[in-house]
């Protein structure tokens, strides 16, 4: 009996699993045949891949295809170039912000300093499409849209009260002592952060430095109202152009395929690469700093 | 409880200026020109210091404005309106001019006897008002001036509590030791003085710049530099809430929202419990290899996922192709029809184009966001269910515990307890996840024609049957032929209000994060 009870949780436990990895992976793999299937139809997708009639055709689009004739690159790897420019320059702005405001919150003493961080805490709590329409009237007016840098510098801004808080709960958990042992050696606030500090927060500035890094990859609200123009557009303004049907010039499921595959490999890995940091990341947020 | 205190306060100090006549006289002082008190007080340093500020502040506003010109030209041009602070004030009276206005004077008309343009470089008072740019000038003029404000208030303080301790200890703090005190309490604000100016003007002035819309006209009825922005009060509030079509419009969308933000939290919770619970149960071998693989949907950005599932559920997508493969079409179909879903039975199954079938629109975005959210929650309880105690099973086992009885009574309300935090923000992450819905339906199946008030047909941005609140207002914003900026800043104030609400209750959750030791 016993047994018998046994070996059914255990058939139950593994069709359980089996069940759930099939449903994970039917639509990746789906995705990855079709990114290699030839023409532009979905029904031209094979359920049963044969690999004698892959073709490299998207791939070969993807790297080859101008959209306006302005440009001095194809639409895909500029995009790729001009999103990894946003994020290259996210990821610094974070940084310095982060650290230098977190450091401030977590080891200065100021007049307004609750009311300051009550602030911080307020503004991150609150999504930033709620200054978008804003953002976008302004921009507009005094000419900024299509200014990939004039973007990183919102997505820069927009991270800060948060980050703040993520460097900040980090930042107090080091002991004091060893920035006042600093300070009778005589080392000034400066010193202190980027002599004694900044070496032990390597790990939380890892963190928001590829949390930074990622998020102009994944967002598209943002880009699509501020990068407007053709050959300005992002990645993700890219993928939802291939996609979305009512776009009948550049409807191209297939070819989305592709170019999906080839920005979500490097992302996996570093996601994958990042997993525990996250799971840190995402209780941190939650938990007493 | 707050209330209280507050008049308590204004009590308190009131007595405070009764007991110190002599310093309240250097606070009225200062009052009148900032710095005066602290000279009264004989502290030269300090008085120089705040009386500089005051010069400052009017310089500013006398050089950035037209003054000089103001009476050689008056008389030049008499009769006819005219507006002397738009066209002769400094940065802070013509900001606080043209947020109150918006704007009185369009090109291609007449003002002061000449012709308006679009931009005049030699007479800048003949330049045409744009709404936008002094509704941005004036919020920023606002706070400068508050911020001046600000510095004024703490001479007035300081001019009283200085003369006090004066009065007290008979001694007076020289301006060296003030400048020395001011460096160091000032050191924190210097260096985040680039965070502030960033969070100011990305953050804080476009929040207000959103809010204030939704007291204005302004839609794409009005051409920005031809036409002038007005004030409207609460006339777009009254608008979407006495139109009833407009009314049902928003209750439907309201409540999927809802029902959205709590299925799509609860389901993969529930989901990513199981899978935890399963991976870690004693039954299943080589733990770390399933738990990759169930992880997979996390590592892949959602925008993606997102998209693929669009084309998997496209009339030629996967889905269908595999119920046909398989020969269960047509009872999928009529299965589908028979709980409600389908409206009509189709062979295909028209996943998200027509309006018959909004509820199985509905499911398919549940379903798809299981797949996209479960594996979170799976990593979470699973980091928890590592941390659980033994001894505490032991006990209930010795006590004669069922499996399922410390399953409901001590497992459950661990995890729970431990992942509420987290419930929470996936919730209020849900109630604004636009992705879902724009990326996989784009909020379609549409309603049924005959739903759609006319006056949304009219005024563009019509939301489709899967559009939740914030995918509405993107449309409402941003789509071609709506634009309607003050509609959707009322529906993003209500979000607004909403996630104010819950952030109370999570800030009241969490104090440890904010407060300080």
């Amino acid at each position: 009996m016993r047994i018998l009870k046994k070996v059914l949780a255990t058939s139950v436990a593994y069709l359980w699993l089996l069940g759930g990895v099939t449903v994970v992976l039917v639509p990746i793999a789906w995705m990855i045949v079709a990114a290699f299937s030839k023409g532009i139809l979905l029904n031209g997708v094979p359920l049963i891949p044969d690999p004698s009639k892959f073709s490299l055709e998207h791939f070969e689009y993807l790297f080859t295809y101008m959209s306006t004739s302005s440009q001095t690159m194809a639409d895909y790897p500029g995009a790729f170039l001009r999103t990894l420019s946003i994020a290259v320059v996210n990821t610094i702005g974070v940084v310095f912000f982060g650290v230098i405001t977190g450091f401030v919150f977590a080891r200065l003493n100021f007049i307004g300093k609750k009311k300051l961080l009550l602030t911080m805490m307020v503004l991150q709590m609150f999504p930033s499409f709620m200054g978008m329409i804003a953002l976008f009237l302004i921009f507009r007016q005094f000419g900024w849209l299509n200014q990939p840098m004039y973007l990183a510098l919102i997505y820069t801004a927009g991270s800060i009260p948060y980050n703040t808080f993520l460097v900040r709960g980090f930042m107090r958990n080091i002991p004091r002592s060893l920035d006042e042992a600093a300070a009778i050696d005589g080392a000034t606030n400066l010193q202190i952060l980027s002599k004694i500090l900044f070496p032990l927060i390597v790990p939380i500035v890892g963190f928001i430095a590829v949390g930074a890094f990622m998020a102009p990859w994944l967002d598209f609200m943002l880009q699509n109202v501020m990068l407007p123009a053709k050959d300005q557009m992002t990645v993700a303004v890219w993928l939802y152009r291939t996609t979305d049907p009512f776009n009948t010039m550049f409807y191209n499921p297939l070819t989305f395929m592709a170019g999906a595959l080839l920005i979500a490999i490097p992302i996996m890995i570093v996601q994958f690469f990042m997993q525990k940091y996250m799971v840190y990341g995402l209780t941190s947020g939650a938990e007493k700093g | 409880m707050k209330k209280r205190t507050i008049i308590d306060r204004i009590k308190t100090s009131f007595a405070n200026i009764k007991a110190n006549p002599d310093a309240f006289k250097s606070g009225l002082l200062s009052v009148l020109v900032p710095g005066l008190g602290q000279l009264r007080n004989k502290q030269k340093i300090k008085a120089a210091v705040f009386f500089g500020v005051f010069i400052l502040f009017i310089l500013v506003e006398l050089v950035t404005g037209g003054y000089i010109y103001l009476f050689s030209e008056l008389q030049t041009y008499p009769g006819d309106p005219i507006y002397i602070i738009r066209d002769y004030g400094g940065i802070f009276t013509r900001g606080l001019w043209g947020l109150i206005t918006l704007g009185k004077v369009t090109a291609q008309t007449m003002y002061r006897g000449n012709l308006v343009s679009a931009y005049n470089k030699v007479i800048p008072w003949l330049s045409a008002d744009n709404s936008v740019t002094l509704l941005g000038n004036g919020l920023i003029a606002l706070i400068l001036f508050s911020l001046y404000v600000g510095v004024w208030i703490t001479s007035v303080r300081d001019a009283f509590v200085s003369k006090i301790t004066i009065l007290k200890s008979g001694k007076i703090e020289t301006g060296k030791q003030y400048i020395k005190r001011i460096w160091v309490e000032m050191f924190p604000f210097i260096i985040l003085l680039p965070t502030l100016v960033m969070v100011l003007f990305f953050i804080v002035i476009p929040f207000l710049f959103s809010f204030l819309l939704a007291f204005t006209n302004y839609t794409n009825a009005v051409k920005v530099p031809l036409d002038l922005i007005k004030w409207k009060g609460f006339a777009t509030f009254a608008k979407i809430a006495s139109d009833a079509g407009w009314v049902k419009i928003f209750m439907s969308v309201i409540a999927w929202t809802f029902l959205y933000a709590i299925m799509a939290s609860f389901t993969c919770y529930v989901m990513g419990m199981i899978n935890a619970l399963v991976i870690e149960s004693r039954y299943v071998k080589a733990k770390k290899f399933w738990r990759t693989l169930l992880i997979v949907p996390w590592a892949i950005p959602s925008m993606i996922s997102l998209m693929v599932f669009r084309n998997v559920f496209d009339l030629n997508g996967l889905a269908n192709q595999l119920l046909v493969a398989l020969k269960i079409m047509g009872p999928v179909s009529n299965f589908l029809h028979a709980v409600g879903l389908q409206g009509v039975v189709g062979d295909p199954i028209y996943w998200f184009i027509i309006p018959e079938n909004g509820n199985l629109a509905k499911a398919v975005i549940l379903m798809v966001n299981l797949w996209l959210g479960a594996p979170y929650f799976m990593m979470l309880i699973t980091g928890v269910l590592t941390t659980l105690p033994k001894d505490l099973y032991e006990a209930a086992a010795i006590d004669g515990a069922t499996a399922w009885q410390s399953f409901r009574r001590i497992t459950l309300p661990l995890i729970i307890r431990a992942t509420l935090p987290a419930i929470v923000m996936t919730f209020t992450f849900n109630f604004n996840n636009f992705g879902a819905i724009y990326f996989l339906t784009g909020g379609g199946p549409g309603w049924p024609t005959a739903q759609i008030p006319t006056s949304m047909y009219v005024s563009g941005g019509v939301p489709g049957q899967t559009d939740i609140l914030i995918s509405w207002i993107y449309k409402l914003s941003f789509n071609n032929n709506a634009q309607l900026y003050n509609i959707a800043a009322v529906y993003s104030i209500l979000i607004f209000l909403f996630i104010g609400f819950i952030s109370v209750y999570n800030l009241s959750k969490s104090k440890g994060l904010w407060e300080d030791d």
